[in-house]
């Protein structure tokens, strides 16, 4: 069924495709300088009705470079048989070439397949011509390879590729510590896609998301469990198993979605570090935000340390006081069992005086 | 009864009143360690099985909340009892703890490495049943403190830093398992174990035990009930 509902879409996407049949032979084909002709001209532009201008300058240098160099505009643009061509081209798809399986040799994967499942896919089966289709994040004719850190898809440019859509939560993350932290090259922050995933968005109250309230605290540990990454830049990892022994961890890994998780805490494209007088997180601003849940939180809330692991020396008082009940509870049993095995002995002694 | 009675002649040393406290009790601790251990050891296989079999972690907070405040009921109940009853105030001068206690413990360990010639000779209540009592009713009325200060966590975090609470929740869990771990060997040996009870002392049901079990356990009880003419 479900396999049905994307082919159903992948046809809708695919305008195309019922006409594959009729592709022109190899010498009908538009060659590269027909369309030149007037898309070679730099003036070559057109006035939308909202004002803006979209520029229809192309050379045959523009895919130079790309992935797509070796292609010509019509294995993309393949409805265009006719020059000129006297309507405005239908949007590309890219599944015309890159499904698994494909005679063409382009890069096979199932990507596409995910994406229709994703928040974007089903904004665009739902009709919202808004949602980004695979050239939207890809690019069009400069589409590089993801490793390429000129790529559309970089790591480092990823965020300001969602950021064309996504704005104001780029802006946060601009200036968040995992946006600082990019910017200044360090590699292992996550961008947009770290924590969202990449084809596989989904929507945050979509229970598949990584980033639903219960796998909030796993997404986030991804990274911040990982001493490898952690150590690197002296931060602490326990953060993670501390917040699953809490309360709040406990619950939410027994499935609840209203308790706190790192994000509710910590913020979610603003986090931003402790000292930061911005940040959450900070004593200063922990009576708000522990308040979200917690109403009538006071500036007691920010007293003491969060995350302690009572199992560790550095949890201070807390730690010997768990070890003192320990060692006590411990005692009290062997002291229980001592005193049963004596007075059973004593019992049997007395009985054998008595008779 | 008259002095003549047989052998198997019994007298009663739980009123209804008390059986049915010690039942109540029994209830409600079992379900309080059942939804507490269940969120102490959330980590291993047993814990988690339980806390869904309890409806998962909210619902377990509110079974064990609920039995927390029945077991509060109950301990201002049972002081009140105690010390306003008429029953209640001549229990409570048999189960008060005496210098001569802590002499009987000394004088039955004593006894029992074969360092003292008599076993100590008991009233109603001997030093083993008035340190449980004694531990147990002190140990429910600590619990019920560190209890009450998580339950009102965001009032308690208003007034107390947070390392108060991560020690109040340290010590409530703690508490518990000194609390069950006293009472169920206490019971497994003194009301199961022993010689004179296997496998079970049924006051708790009956409220009656035998004449004898009395005169061989409690002398002093059993002496102190003939003069009194009652057995």
């Amino acid at each position: 069924m479900k396999g049905r509902v994307i082919c159903a879409v992948i046809a809708a996407l695919l305008p195309g495709i019922g006409s594959l049949g009729a592709v022109p032979s190899a010498e009908a084909r538009v060659s590269l300088e027909k369309c030149t002709l007037c898309h070679g001209k730099p003036e070559f532009r057109k006035i939308l009705v909202d004002g803006k201008i979209r520029d229809l300058f192309v050379t045959a240098d523009t895919l130079k470079g790309s992935v797509h160099e070796k292609k010509t505009c019509v294995d993309c643009h393949f409805d265009i048989s006719e020059i000129p061509h006297r309507e405005r081209p239908r949007r590309i798809a890219c599944t015309h070439c890159h499904y698994k399986g494909n005679a063409e040799g382009a890069p096979q994967s199932d990507a596409y397949l995910a994406y229709f499942d994703s928040v974007h896919g089903k904004a665009i089966a739902k009709g919202n011509s808004k949602a980004p289709l695979c050239q939207d994040c890809h690019g069009n004719h400069n589409i590089l390879k993801a490793k390429n850190p000129e790529a559309a898809v970089a790591r480092t440019k990823v965020a300001e590729t969602c950021g064309r859509c996504h704005i104001e939560i780029y802006a946060q993350y601009k200036t968040s510590i995992h946006g600082v932290a990019l910017g200044k090259g360090i590699v292992e922050a996550p961008s947009c896609t770290g924590c969202h995933g990449e084809h596989k968005i989904y929507g945050h109250e979509d229970p598949k998301s990584t980033v639903y309230a219960t796998h909030v605290a796993d997404q986030c540990s991804k990274c911040h469990a990982s001493v490898s990454v952690m150590g690197k830049f002296g931060i602490e990892t326990e953060q993670v198993a501390t917040y699953k022994e809490s309360f709040h961890g406990v619950a939410s890994q027994f499935g609840s979605r209203t308790v706190a998780n790192c994000a509710s805490c910590h913020g979610t494209h603003d986090i931003r570090p402790a000292e930061d007088p911005l940040s959450s997180v900070n004593p200063k601003n922990v009576p708000k935000t522990c308040g979200k849940c917690h109403p009538g939180a006071n500036p007691n809330f920010a007293v003491g340390k969060m995350h302690i692991d009572a199992k560790k020396k550095e949890a201070g008082i807390v730690y010997y006081v768990a070890s003192f009940f320990k060692y006590l509870t411990i005692g009290t049993m062997l002291a229980l069992i001592a005193h049963i095995f004596l007075d059973m002995y004593g019992r049997t002694r007395r009985l054998r005086g008595e008779k | 009864m008259s002095a003549e009675s047989p052998k198997s002649a019994q007298v009663v040393r739980m009123s209804l009143m008390y059986r049915v406290q010690h039942l109540l009790l029994m209830v409600t601790l079992l379900v309080l360690a059942l939804t507490g251990f269940t969120l102490m050891y959330h980590e291993n296989w047993l814990g988690r099985t339980l806390i869904r079999l309890e409806g998962g972690v909210l619902f377990r907070g509110f079974i064990h909340r609920a039995a927390a405040v029945l077991l509060m009921a109950q301990l201002v109940y049972h002081a009140f009892y105690m010390l306003f009853s008429r029953e209640g105030k001549r229990e409570m001068r048999d189960v008060l703890l005496r210098r001569q206690d802590f002499d009987d413990f000394l004088q039955a360990i004593r006894y029992n490495l074969g360092l003292a010639g008599e076993y100590p000779r008991f009233g109603k209540y001997g030093y083993k049943e008035k340190f449980q009592y004694w531990g147990a009713t002190s140990g429910v009325f600590l619990i019920s403190v560190t209890g009450v200060i998580l339950w009102v966590e965001t009032f308690s975090m208003k007034f107390l830093p947070k390392f108060v609470l991560d020690l109040t929740l340290i010590i409530h869990g703690y508490q518990g398992l000194l609390l069950f771990v006293i009472l169920l060997f206490w019971h497994v040996y003194n009301e199961h174990l022993h010689p004179s009870v296997f496998p079970m002392n049924m006051a708790w049901l009956t409220g009656k035990v035998e004449v004898e079990w009395l005169r061989q356990e409690h002398p002093l009880e059993y002496e102190k009930l003939k003069q009194e003419g009652i057995i």
